[in-house]
């Protein structure tokens, strides 16, 4: 059973998903590390900039 | 996963199990209600699951034993003789000590449980906010995704901090451009535009004028050495001329004392000592062949040049003096030489660069005759000061768009990482909105579910007052703090505040059960020790049925009780007990422990009763004539019946039987339910209750004869008409109430009572008039 942290995780990525803020990859790679509270600013960053530089290119 | 059903418990030596004690589970039952009188046991059988499930003995908790588990075995025994044993229809799993520890054998088949003990039940409403919150954390703790938002909200402190930054940056870059702008005179409107214009310029062009100007310099400055330069190449040759002079002078004075060609033969002499030193003592005279005076000939030439030293002094002085001469000469032509040359180069550097207006040019060539250049340098000594002047101001323009380059880099970078920061800023907005909504959606959905469930539960019990009126709410303002709220009066306050403690504990427990159902419910094994006894008795009947509707959620539900209400109403089929495994504990002793005794129905016990070969005829009417009583207290209290009003209450047959009129009777009728068809709907036969009860009236007597008192009527009577009243008092009672649901209580149709499930339907909801 997941934790409240791994459920809300995937809720919240599940939405930074449809509004193109965090790529699908992405969304599943840092499902872990944010319910444990390891997504760093750096990490934030990174996701984002990669989904608008995605969003820009489609 | 495992959700195998009980079958049975083993336990030795822990608490009060002096002896092994087993408690068997009924298969098909959900439900076991454990009765027993304080002292029996019953919280042994509790700490077993706990013992089981957790490696802890909860009940000695909070007593101020410190820690327990030297409390745990029986007395007389060791720790070491602690087990319990756990059996299920899949799966074995044995709980021992071993040093301080519980070991559990195998592990992955220990059980989950969930033990909520009488001490325990106000834990959760009147412990403080923070513990509340600790109860409940495991639901919606989610401390990571808050540490993960947290560094998102940092990254948008950062960033905006870096875009003010940004900001500020391309603010004072803009103001630089501004200023080289006006340096520059504010050609064309725009010093942005300017400045990139200005920044694609090539500085080479700079560099080529420098470095032309500096040869300029250099070729000039070149010719500027050459005056000094000739003038002491001049001197020189002069003063080797002068002492020339002075030489030949001497040789004059010299042979003016000697004969007139002394000067000569000192001359022959000197090349003649030159020819000796290479032939000595010649045979002949190398000058005129002859022989004659050859002998000595070297030695007397040797004498004469002696003779003539001075004069040879004089000579040589002079050959060195025209050698000098001939050097300072030579040097002269070489400095002309070199003075063309670099004129030729001068002139050549002048004539071959498009000389910009601001160099300024000698107007006339290089003099030919280098004696010229000094008057020619002096017109001009000025123009090195201008060319230098020249070059300085074209270093400076090529540092300025250096500079210029650098500063509209530097802007264009700096909106650059400003606009990069203004588009991403949104986006980490919009995901830190979306992080906090979600995770306030998330609590907020889990606590109302939780708080709907308590409600829902505590409505069962209290109606009217559970559903809606429960809450339970994170402060705002605390970190892991949890609020429950409550209706009162239609007022929300805390229920501490004014609920009695019979509507406190209800609620503790509605909290527990809606917690416990949460967690893999179809995995645990619940545990209620004596949870009942603050309840009211209004509610208690509500509550037990609560009790049995959620225990079917659970894998297994145990509930150990002290309320003998329950107990009777088991008896008497009151409750519904289909899934209801009741077991009695007697009396613990020091000898035997725990122990169990059987509780059978009363109805049940008739049945056993009349089957028994021969039956006894006032134990059967005995028994008939409870049960009756039973029946018919049950119809007129539903049909409210008249009966004679006295102290006590107390009714006898006598009483009940008049009580249920003609018209009640005849329109008395029970649909049993038979099944279903083939499309689910129910099938029912109908029996009518009227011949039922007038039999049973016309051979009542028989309780009062057989079954009362000791009567010599009961002579006269036969064992057969005993038997017959038995029989018909079961029949009325198998055909009234069933024996898994109990009594058709429940009026929700509108037209008839029902059991649960409908499985007997009785007729008329109201008494004829």
């Amino acid at each position: 059973m997941n934790t409240p942290s791994q459920e809300l995780a995937n809720k919240i990525l599940e939405r930074l998903t449809v509004e193109k803020l965090v790529t699908d990859d992405d969304a599943k790679k840092l499902v872990t590390k944010m319910a444990d509270g390891k997504l760093r600013p750096e990490d934030w960053r990174l996701a984002i900039e990669k989904a608008a530089e995605k969003a820009a290119k489609t | 996963m495992n959700t195998s059903a009980p079958k049975k418990l083993t336990i030795e030596h822990l608490r009060g199990s002096v002896q092994p004690f087993s408690l068997s589970f009924e298969n098909g039952k959900k439900l076991m209600i454990i009765y027993g009188e304080n002292g029996t046991g019953k919280s042994t059988i509790c700490d077993a699951f706990g013992f089981l499930a957790e490696g802890n003995v909860g009940s000695l908790d909070n007593r101020g034993l410190g820690k327990t588990n030297r409390y745990w075995h029986s007395l007389g025994k060791k720790s070491t003789d602690v087990s319990v044993t756990l059996e299920t229809t899949t799966t074995t799993c044995r709980a021992t000590v071993s040093r301080s520890d519980v070991v559990v054998t195998p592990p992955e088949h220990r059980p989950r449980v969930e033990v909520l003990r009488r001490s325990q039940i106000l834990s959760l409403i009147e412990a403080k906010a923070a513990e509340r919150y600790a109860a409940i954390s495991r639901f919606i703790d989610v401390s990571g995704i808050e540490t993960s938002e947290a560094f998102l909200r940092e990254l948008i402190k950062d960033t905006k901090a870096g875009r003010e930054v940004a900001i500020a940056r391309v603010q004072e870059n803009r103001d630089t451009l501004q200023q080289f702008w006006e340096e520059a005179g504010k050609p064309g409107t725009d010093p942005l535009l300017w400045g990139e214009s200005e920044s694609t310029r090539d500085a080479s062009a700079f560099d080529a004028e420098i470095k032309a100007i500096s040869n300029l310099c250099d070729t000039y400055a070149r010719l500027a050495e050459y005056p000094e330069q000739t003038e002491l190449a001049t001197k020189s040759l002069k003063k080797a001329q002068d002492l020339l002079d002075s030489a030949q002078q001497a040789i004059d004075q010299c042979l003016a004392g000697v004969s007139t060609d002394a000067a000569e033969i000192v001359s022959i002499l000197e090349s003649a000592k030159a020819y000796f030193i290479k032939h000595s003592e010649p045979a002949a005279c190398p000058l005129c062949e002859s022989a004659e005076k050859a002998h000595g000939l070297t030695a007397r030439v040797n004498e004469r040049i002696a003779l003539l030293g001075e004069l040879h002094e004089a000579n040589t002085n002079k050959n060195r003096r025209v050698q000098d001469v001939s050097r300072a000469t030579q040097q002269m032509e070489i400095l002309k030489e070199n003075a063309r040359q670099h004129a030729q180069n001068f002139n050549q550097c002048c004539a071959n660069n498009s000389w910009p207006k601001d160099i300024v040019l000698p107007s006339t060539p290089t003099p030919e005759d280098l004696a010229d250049w000094s008057a020619w340098l002096a017109t001009n000594t000025h123009l090195p000061t201008v060319w230098k002047k020249a070059e300085s101001t074209r270093q400076d323009k090529k540092q300025f768009l250096s500079t210029l380059k650098r500063a509209f880099n530097t802007c264009t970078e700096n909106t650059l990482a400003q606009k990069e920061l203004d588009a991403l800023l949104p986006s980490l907005s919009k995901a830190l909105q979306i992080v906090e909504e979600e995770r306030r959606k998330f609590t907020d959905t889990t606590l109302a579910g939780i708080a709907t469930e308590v409600g829902r539960l505590y409505e069962v019990v209290h109606p009217g007052e559970g559903i809606n009126k429960i809450s339970l709410e994170l402060d705002p303002d605390k970190r892991a703090s949890l609020e429950i709220g409550a209706s009162f009066c239609g007022q929300a306050t805390p229920p501490q505040a004014y609920f009695s403690d019979s509507h406190l504990d209800t609620l503790g427990l509605c909290v527990f059960l809606a917690l416990a159902a949460l967690e893999k419910p179809t995995e645990t094994i619940l545990v209620l020790d004596d949870v009942l006894a603050s309840v009211d008795e209004p509610h208690v009947e509500r509550l037990i049925e609560m009790l049995y509707d959620e225990a079917m959620r659970f894998r297994h539900c145990v509930i150990t009780t002290h309320y003998r209400p329950w107990k009777q109403k088991l008896r008497w089929g009151w409750l519904q007990n289909g899934q209801c495994q009741f077991v009695e504990l007697t009396k613990w002793t020091s000898v035997y422990g725990l122990k169990l005794i059987r509780t059978v129905p009363d109805v049940e016990r008739l049945r056993q009763l009349l089957a028994e070969t021969p039956p006894d005829p006032q134990l059967v009417c005995s028994k008939a004539g409870v049960i009756l009583e039973a029946a018919l207290d049950f119809l007129t209290q539903l049909y409210e019946c008249a009966v004679p009003r006295r102290p006590g209450g107390l009714y006898t047959l006598g009483d009940l039987l008049p009580a249920v009129d003609k018209k009640l009777r005849a329109a008395l009728k029970v649909d049993l339910l038979k099944g279903k068809d083939a499309s689910g709907t129910p099938i029912y036969n109908t029996v009518h209750l009227a011949p039922h009860i007038d039999e049973i009236t016309r051979i009542a007597q028989a309780r009062n004869v057989f079954g009362c008192h000791f009567n010599e009527l009961s002579f006269d009577l036969l064992d057969a008409d005993a038997i017959a009243f038995g029989e018909s008092v079961l029949e009325l009672i198998g055909t009234l109430t069933d024996g898994d649901v109990g009594w058709p209580r429940n009026g929700k149709s509108g037209s008839y009572w029902a059991t649960m499930g409908e499985t007997r339907r009785l007729h008329p909801l109201k008494k004829p008039s």
